[in-house]
């Protein structure tokens, strides 16, 4: 059933040229050089320290490593992050996992 | 992307949550639709956000079904700023009494600087200063303007020929210069009296010289009327010696005569005169540039005729004028009076106007005896009339006696 309507929307995607954000359900994520993250569409915060932010995404998590963060701005759907930045992974439920 | 700029004109505040794992605390709260900035995780157990003060309701309503701890670490804004200044409400009044304490005192007539007269007119000018009501601690605004109280003073004190003031700050230079009475001639030197003007002498006072004339003699203007020369006729001379003859001295006399003068007047049988009638209205503005600001007075009264006083004044605060100043206003009622006069009435203005013209222009020493109508004529509304007024007056001049040798 998930399947299917997943494969709909990717058809939708195509097919329509929808953006993918809108149509997937998936986080935009800006990233300005290594200062600046910026998220939108995420599902939550689960874990934030002044190294590490973990985000609740559609299908998984995003994972935001470097040091002295601090969160800019928080919005039901939006997160801006601000510090020094190393990595951002995206931990998928498949167990996929990249950089 | 939203940005934002830090909100100093609104309230927020800076609250610590305790806890485990804070920052679930602050996404509830974001979910809840709480605006979260500057989030900085300071201990493991221990949060530090800034929140919009109006959300602080919600916050609070978040924290009760949860075990976080919520305490207040900073409060910015102007409001909290505008809240602190309150606190310290006697300076603020402290503060607010200065500036009107150098608002009026800089707006008080401090002192009066009299120069240029002795002290006897300079305390006859002060009286008569403070009759009109400037003395030192009145309001600058109510003050007459400069050329007001300048002709005021002239008139008030006969003493000045001319009065300069000047309103420099919170002084008031009044600079006069007193009325010297110039004798025409030297007082010692030899010298005759002769008639200004043709007339029937009635009365000679000579207390010095010898009269040439006598009372009931009608002299022509240039006639000799006291000699100062007091040696007789050449004839009547020959008793005397020549070494006794005596030197021409300053005549002094007083010579009346009766004169007559021809006036010309006309006088329209109707007139037209406005009229006071007392009805008055005050009122005040304050004045900024072109727009006036009514603060006492608002109505504007109903009259028909009326007739408008305007006064200004700059307000000052110290040596600055500021962009306000005090207008008042004066509206007078007046009446327009259209009369129409018999003849017999204006023959009767005629002759007033006819004497007050001559005596203005002989001085107060003539007295007018009798007027005559010598020709009455009306034409155009207007009479035409003649008048005939004989007047008793000093006709003496003085003239230097021009020594042959």
């Amino acid at each position: 059933m998930k399947k299917w309507q997943q494969r709909i929307r990717s058809l939708l995607m195509e097919q329509f040229s929808l953006p993918s954000d809108v149509v997937m359900e998936m986080p935009r994520i800006t990233i300005i050089g290594h200062l600046h993250f910026y998220i939108e569409n995420h599902q939550g915060l689960a874990l934030y320290t002044n190294e590490e932010l973990k985000l609740k995404v559609a299908n998984g998590f995003v994972c935001i490593k470097g040091h002295s963060f601090v969160l800019k701005m928080m919005l039901p759907k939006e997160i801006m992050l601000e510090g020094t930045i190393s990595e951002v992974l995206f931990l998928n439920h498949e167990g996929g996992k990249e950089e | 992307m939203k940005k934002e700029n830090s909100p100093t004109i609104r309230a927020y505040i800076t609250v610590q949550i305790r806890g485990a794992r804070p920052e679930l605390f602050l996404q509830k709260c974001a979910v809840k639709g709480i605006f979260i900035w500057d989030v900085k995780k300071i201990e493991d157990d221990c949060c530090q956000a800034t929140i919009m003060f109006k959300d602080l309701g919600a916050l609070r309503k978040i924290r009760r079904n949860s075990l976080y701890k919520v305490s207040f670490v900073d409060r910015k804004g102007f409001p909290f700023f505008l809240s602190r200044l309150c606190k310290k409400r006697f300076l603020i009044i402290g503060i607010f009494i200065g500036f009107l304490f150098f608002f009026v005192l800089s707006n008080l007539l401090w002192s009066v600087k009299i120069t240029g007269v002795p002290k006897e007119i300079e305390e006859k000018i002060e009286t008569e200063l403070e009759a009109f009501g400037i003395h030192p601690g009145v309001w600058l605004f109510s003050l007459d303007t400069p050329t007001d109280i300048q002709r005021q003073l002239l008139n008030e004190v006969p003493e000045l020929l001319w009065t300069g003031v000047n309103l420099q700050g919170t002084t008031l230079h009044l600079e006069a210069v007193e009325k010297t009475i110039v004798e025409e001639l030297p007082p010692g030197e030899p010298r005759n009296l002769v008639a200004t003007k043709k007339g029937i002498i009635t009365n000679m006072y000579v207390s010095k010289g010898r009269a040439m004339v006598s009372v009931n003699d009608y002299v022509v203007p240039g006639k000799v009327l006291v000699s100062g020369n007091l040696n007789t006729e050449e004839g009547e001379n020959n008793t005397d010696a020549e070494g006794s003859q005596r030197q021409p001295i300053a005549a002094e006399a007083e010579v009346i005569a009766n004169t007559w003068y021809e006036v010309h007047v006309s006088i329209p049988l109707q007139y037209q005169a406005e009229k006071i009638t007392g009805e008055q209205k005050k009122k005040h503005y304050l004045r900024f540039g072109d727009v006036q600001l009514p603060f006492w007075g608002f109505r504007d009264p109903d009259f028909i005729y009326s007739q408008e006083e305007r006064r200004e004044q700059p307000i000052h605060f110290l040596k600055w004028e500021l962009p306000i100043s005090y207008v008042s206003k004066e509206i007078s009622e007046t009446e327009k009076i259209e009369e129409q006069r018999s003849k017999e009435e204006a023959i009767e203005a005629g002759i007033q106007q006819a004497r007050a013209q001559l005596e203005n222009e002989l001085g107060p020493e003539a007295v007018i005896l009798s007027e005559k109508i010598l020709h009455e004529h009306t034409e155009h509304g207007k009479v035409e009339l003649v008048l005939y007024l004989s007047v008793e007056e000093n006709i003496v001049k003085e003239e230097l006696i021009t020594q042959g040798d």
